[in-house]
């Protein structure tokens, strides 16, 4: 019989353990049919020396006592546990996440129906508004107009509108966060074990359950997954950049009587500035880098090129489009960057 | 070496709807009927991811029969991962679900589900279907695609008798489907999947062995 079937024998448990199951419906591997009808080795199983000693685990203690959980039931209770507390969270969440959905679709489709002589210019002027150098504004626009004259425009602007959404979005709840952290230490200590795992977590694991949670041809699903993925940066230096200033300075804010809210965003904000800009051009980066998982549910944009190209080995395809997307995180992270040294500048003098 | 044609009918491929809702509403087990009623599948067809075979036909199946002139929208999956999980919460929840998958799968033996009739099998314009891009695509249901056993012909050489038990061996598709859901619902590995054929499913393999080989394994299925 068994390796470990002692343990059971010395605990008295053999009577829980029960017979081996006859049910022809229950999963029996070939061995156990062999063995049944004794046709395996000639009835006793040879004895296992120390070497071959199995880990006790809970498969070698099924194979000593029947009614000992096999591991694969650790997995389906997981799986159950799951979904029976899934409509409760769908019930909350679903709700909660729906303007996501919206501020998604309505981007898109106003990325898309405005006509290509409007959305180009569009682009140029929030350029020249955040960086001021001409020669940025030349290649941005040489970029798109490239990207336009191989037919991606449509390709790309779905792709930038999904960006824009979600780095907004990853702003509007990572500043606040990042600003909460640097005002309480437990906080702080909470938060950061989160941000690792958001960070460390393949994309591909946070897919599921959301793929459970929400309805699948939704387009909050892979805002939530890039929002999750790109959200840690911004909320990390916003944290450090406060924590980083001077504390010279802070004591002469103090000094002046400044009240907690008015050394917040007269004193702390704008000397984080810098970082926290950092921190936004490494989040528009990392949404950047989620397109293509993103297209695996059903994004739309360069990732779902990508993705062809992949499947049928159409390598044009795909080296275009992952051009593309260099390209649009290229144009991305000069126009941050731009912005960023104006601040710097604008603070210096 | 081509032996036999493992599956009868074969692969299947097609546009679904689940079974509760085909017999609830009768009229969409035909394409005329969910045009007709757009709302009662749900408003959506829910089309293969880019990069597929079925991708392209599907698509040219949509230009030819003009499907979203109906007003159902036509959502292009990411991947084959969605599209299941599509169906299977659609499914779950009794809710209206109309889109395209194949078998023998997973899903197709776990749930219930009827094939719309889009129209009659024509090869020609199947073919016609399956380029992108093509000038004048046709309505044309999707063919079923012959699933073989073949083996070397140095095999057959050696061993003449397990060629001549792979040439009877032939079971249904809905049975290999079927198989499957078992095999995902009990999470169990393909070996404990063979023995569970083989103690459930003794009219299907008895007529694959000869005489002697029947009584052998019957005799030790007796003794489990």
């Amino acid at each position: 019989m068994a390796t470990y079937d002692f343990v059971f024998d010395a605990l008295g448990l053999r009577g829980w353990c029960g017979e081996a199951s006859t049910d022809t419906d229950a999963p029996m591997s070939m061995d156990e049919l062999l063995a049944q009808s004794g046709g395996g080795g000639g009835g006793a199983a040879p004895a296992v020396s120390l070497w071959e000693l199995p880990f006790p685990s809970m498969d070698a203690l099924n194979d000593a006592c029947a009614a000992f959980p096999q591991s694969r039931e650790l997995t389906q209770g997981l799986e159950r546990g799951f979904l029976n507390a899934k409509d409760a969270m769908s019930f909350v969440l679903d709700p909660l996440t729906q303007p996501l959905s919206w501020a998604l679709e309505s981007a898109l489709y106003g990325i898309l129906t405005t006509p290509w002589w409007i959305v180009i210019p569009i682009l140029m002027a929030i350029t020249w508004f955040v960086s001021r150098s001409w020669g940025l504004l030349a290649f941005v626009t040489l970029s798109i107009a490239g990207l336009a004259f191989i037919d991606h425009y449509d390709y790309a602007m779905q792709t930038l509108a999904i960006i824009f959404v979600c780095a907004f979005i990853c702003v509007l709840i990572g500043v606040p966060i990042g600003i909460a952290m640097s005002r309480s230490d437990s906080f702080q200590n909470g938060a950061i074990p989160v941000l690792d795992m958001l960070q460390t977590l393949p994309p591909f694991v946070y897919l599921i359950p959301l793929i459970f949670l929400f309805s699948v041809t939704e387009p909050k699903l892979y805002g939530i997954a890039i929002i999750l993925y790109a959200i840690v940066p911004v909320i990390r230096l916003t944290n450090l950049g406060i924590r980083m200033v001077d504390p010279h300075v802070m004591e002469a804010a103090e000094a002046f009587g400044m009240t907690r809210r008015q050394k917040l965003y007269g004193v702390q904000i704008p000397l984080a500035l810098p970082n926290i800009m950092a921190g936004v051009n490494q989040t528009i980066m990392m949404s950047l880098a989620m397109v293509v998982i993103a297209s695996l549910v059903s994004a739309p944009g360069l990732g779902v090129l990508v993705l062809r190209g992949i499947r049928n080995l159409e390598l044009g395809v795909g080296l275009v489009a992952g051009l593309g997307i260099v390209i649009l995180a290229v144009i991305l992270d000069r126009v941050t960057k731009a912005s960023l040294a104006r601040i710097n500048a604008q603070q210096k003098s | 070496m081509r032996v036999n044609e493992v599956l009868v009918p074969g692969g299947v491929e097609g546009w679904w709807i689940p079974t509760y809702l085909a017999e609830e509403h009768p009229e969409l087990t035909t394409l005329e009927g969910i045009m007709e009623n757009p709302d009662l599948v749900g408003g959506t067809f829910n089309n293969c991811p880019d990069g597929w075979g079925c991708r392209v036909v599907n698509d040219n199946l949509i230009r030819a029969i003009d499907l979203e002139s109906s007003g159902l929208d036509v959502f292009n999956h990411g991947s084959g991962e969605t599209l299941a999980t599509s169906m299977a919460s659609a499914y779950e929840n009794e809710e209206p679900w109309f889109g395209y998958y194949w078998g023998p799968t997973v899903p197709l033996g776990q749930y219930d589900m009827t094939k719309v009739e889009i129209g009659e099998v024509d090869p020609e314009v199947h073919a016609r279907n399956q380029n992108p891009d093509s000038d004048n695509p046709g309505v044309s249901d999707f063919p079923a695609a012959p699933i073989l056993t073949s083996v070397t012909a140095d095999l057959a050489d050696r061993e003449p008798q397990v060629v001549e038990f792979l040439g009877k061996m032939e079971w249904e598709t809905d049975t290999m489907s079927s198989l499957l859901a078992w095999m995902e619902e009990n999470n169990a590995n393909a070996e404990e999947t063979a023995v569970y054929f083989l103690r459930n499913y003794q009219d299907t393999w008895s007529g694959w062995l000869n005489d002697a080989a029947r009584e052998n394994l019957s005799a030790l299925l007796q003794q489990g």
